[in-house]
């Protein structure tokens, strides 16, 4: 197994836990756990193949990983902003309780 | 290749808590380290800038938010979680190990393509600096407006309506 | 070998011993850095205990005791006895506690510390670790201290370190924000985020007796002075020490640790202080530089821990001078004074940097910061600063 494809395989497990984790969490704040574990995962595959790749002076891959990063620190932040003004109409994070269109 | 076999299975058995662990702070804690050692992983791949931006934003900001959040909006009961357990187990393993089968058969075809480059790489701060402030330059503006939109939008999301903050003289 | 070279004097010994009985260079090379590291920890442990004296002997002093002075001669003791009772003390874990996590926060807590202390340049020979990045290694490890805060907090299971972890973390993240954006000021002067080359950068003297540090500037200036308030929040140290403030909520996070752990939390403490104050030494002092020239015959690292000793007594002096502020006005001068302040040193340093740092750049650069600065403070003053506090129930 060459350095790479075990990079691509660890990151294909992790995006697939992350899936995991949105498909079965009810805490909405959990949700985003799973969604941080799939913004990581793509992260690996794109330092991965900037690593073994062929030579890139665009830097491509720290570059994408690197605004990927910023992008995810926005989204956590808007995302827990959100979380938190539902718990406060609803007192509850629960994904299955957030059910009712009226707040 | 030594630390990447050392690394991997940590990471996967890390993120595995951070899905599997019944109580809400485990698992964000467990989230914390996973984004840790993804840190390492990167210097150990060369790329010692993107590393530890990554433990700062990841482990410094993210996860904290994550974890205070869990803190004021105080999650559910475990006991329930852990009961409904077996069901929802079953249709997110449904729908999620198609995908991982797809992902894998990719990897292994692209195996087969294989062009692995071995030689040790690595990039310095100037070339970073230079490439984004030249090539990505629109990017970063863009980035830039949306952080800025993003922090007013957050801090107007998470002020209580219609409820002024306290003056200090209503002490 | 002179006396600049005298902290290195282990790690070369250890070197020149190891290679006489011909081990091989990985050996050599793991264990010359192993005896540089203890070097710093030894060294900073040490500053550790008699810091610790000292403080209980500043603050005596500025309230009309004696302070300690049973444990040997003027109490230098003190520190010895200390460290013997709280080694000796029972180890309690609360029933409710999480046991793993209770055990790893004190850890986390001085592992980050120690971290940082190895990429700080103490002298023109003495720089333990040499990074390219050192600066973002600094920040990048300190931000471990929030997550080993929280946890410590919520491991103890009970609410006073919660709310203590809460207010830590949140006073953290606040005063983390306008401290990184201080030291990015020096890195686009400098145009580096090495540490070693920041201080080179500050070597030499205007007119022939002013230093060129980064403080003898006006957006360093500036910076240097929000840098210096944001570390003492950082640190939690008086008047900032909310998270542990006993008036308030017994010992914030701390309370339900005792003996060494207990320990462990002061001592992360502590070599937290050294650290940012080594820092800021590092990025506006001048780090090792000499205050005047023609000193040049005093070892650099003698220079370092000069302004050290310094910046921490001032610590000190404030700790026994000021009043602790109230958790909501810590974060609104965070929020309203010192993010925006900070913000403006940025195109300040622009300015130096591109303007020619003449007196074109001192005409444009302190109008710049002086008049925000003034509207800043007369807003403050007048809307939000502290009123005097009616008590509804007492009187």
């Amino acid at each position: 197994m060459t350095p790479l494809a075990m990079l691509l395989t660890l990151s294909s497990l992790m995006f697939t836990l992350g899936l995991l984790a949105v498909l079965t969490r009810r805490n909405a704040i959990l949700v985003l756990v799973g969604i941080e574990l799939m913004l990581n995962a793509a992260n690996i595959n794109f330092i991965g193949f900037w690593r073994y790749g062929p030579t890139d002076p665009a830097l491509t891959g720290p570059m994408f990983v690197l605004f990927s990063i910023a992008i995810a620190a926005a989204e956590a932040a808007v995302g827990l902003a959100i979380i938190l003004m539902v718990f406060r109409h609803t007192r509850s994070t629960d994904l299955n309780k957030l059910d009712s269109l009226h707040g | 290749m030594i630390p990447l076999l050392i690394l991997t299975p940590l990471i996967l058995l890390a993120a595995l808590g951070a899905v599997w662990k019944a109580r809400p702070v485990h698992a964000a804690l467990l989230l914390a380290l996973t984004l840790a050692l993804n840190a390492i992983l990167y210097l150990v791949l060369g790329a010692d800038f993107i590393g530890l931006i990554q433990f700062m934003v990841y482990v410094g900001a993210v996860a904290v938010l994550i974890v205070f959040s869990l803190l004021i909006t105080r999650p559910g009961d475990e006991a329930e979680e852990i009961a409904r357990r077996p069901r929802s187990l079953v249709t997110g393993l449904a729908c999620s190990l198609p995908v991982l089968a797809v992902l894998l058969f990719m990897v292994s075809r692209f195996e087969t393509a294989g062009s692995a480059a071995t030689d040790a790489r690595s990039v310095s701060i100037e070339q970073l600096g230079t490439t984004l402030f030249t090539t990505h330059a629109p990017a970063v503006m863009a980035v830039g407006v949306l952080l800025t939109a993003v922090m007013i939008g957050a801090a107007l999301f998470a002020r209580e309506p219609g409820k002024k903050t306290p003056t200090p003289s209503d002490s | 070998m002179s006396l600049e070279h005298l902290p290195r004097l282990p790690q070369r010994l250890v070197e020149m011993l190891l290679q006489n009985f011909g081990a091989p260079e990985w050996l050599v090379l793991i264990a010359g850095f192993l005896v540089a590291a203890s070097t710093v920890v030894g060294v900073f442990a040490g500053g550790f205990a008699l810091l610790s004296l000292v403080e209980r002997k500043t603050l005596a002093r500025a309230q009309n005791r004696i302070g300690p002075n049973r444990a040997g001669w003027f109490g230098i003791l003190q520190p010895v006895a200390d460290g013997i009772k709280m080694l000796t003390k029972e180890d309690i874990v609360p029933a409710k506690a999480e046991k793993i996590l209770h055990l790893l926060a004190p850890i986390m807590i001085v592992v980050p510390a120690i971290l940082a202390l190895g990429v700080i340049p103490y002298g023109r020979e003495w720089i333990p670790v040499p990074l390219e990045l050192g600066l973002l290694f600094f920040f990048a490890v300190g931000a471990m201290t929030e997550v080993s805060i929280f946890m410590a907090g919520w491991a103890s299971g009970s609410k006073f370190p919660m709310l203590g972890a809460m207010r830590a973390i949140s006073q953290m993240v606040s005063y983390e924000l306008p401290l990184m954006i201080c030291a990015l000021g020096v890195v686009m002067v400098s145009g580096t985020l090495s540490l070693p080359d920041i201080v080179d950068r500050q070597g030499g003297f205007h007119l022939g007796f002013i230093p060129a540090w980064n403080l003898f500037t006006p957006w360093g200036l500036v910076a240097g002075l929000l840098f210096y308030v944001c570390s003492i929040a950082e640190a939690n140290r008086c008047p900032f020490d909310l998270p542990e403030g006993e008036s308030e909520i017994v010992a914030g996070h701390m309370t339900e640790y005792s003996g060494f752990k207990y320990a462990l939390f002061f001592m992360g403490e502590y070599l937290g202080l050294f650290a940012i104050s080594g820092l800021g030494i590092t990025l506006f002092l001048g780090g090792w530089q000499a205050p005047l020239p023609g000193l040049d015959f005093v070892p650099t690292w003698i220079w370092f821990f000069a302004k050290l000793c310094t910046v921490i007594f001032s610590f000190l002096w404030i700790r026994a001078t000021f009043p602790r502020v109230r958790i909501d006005q810590l974060m609104r001068f965070a929020w309203l004074c010192m993010i925006p302040m900070a913000l403006l040193t940025l195109p300040a340093a622009a300015i130096w940097h591109f303007a020619g740092r003449g007196l074109l750049s001192w005409v444009v650069t302190v109008p710049l910061l002086l008049i925000p600065w003034v509207i800043i403070t007369v807003i403050y003053n007048k809307r939000l600063a502290p009123t005097l506090r009616t008590y509804r129930f007492a009187e």
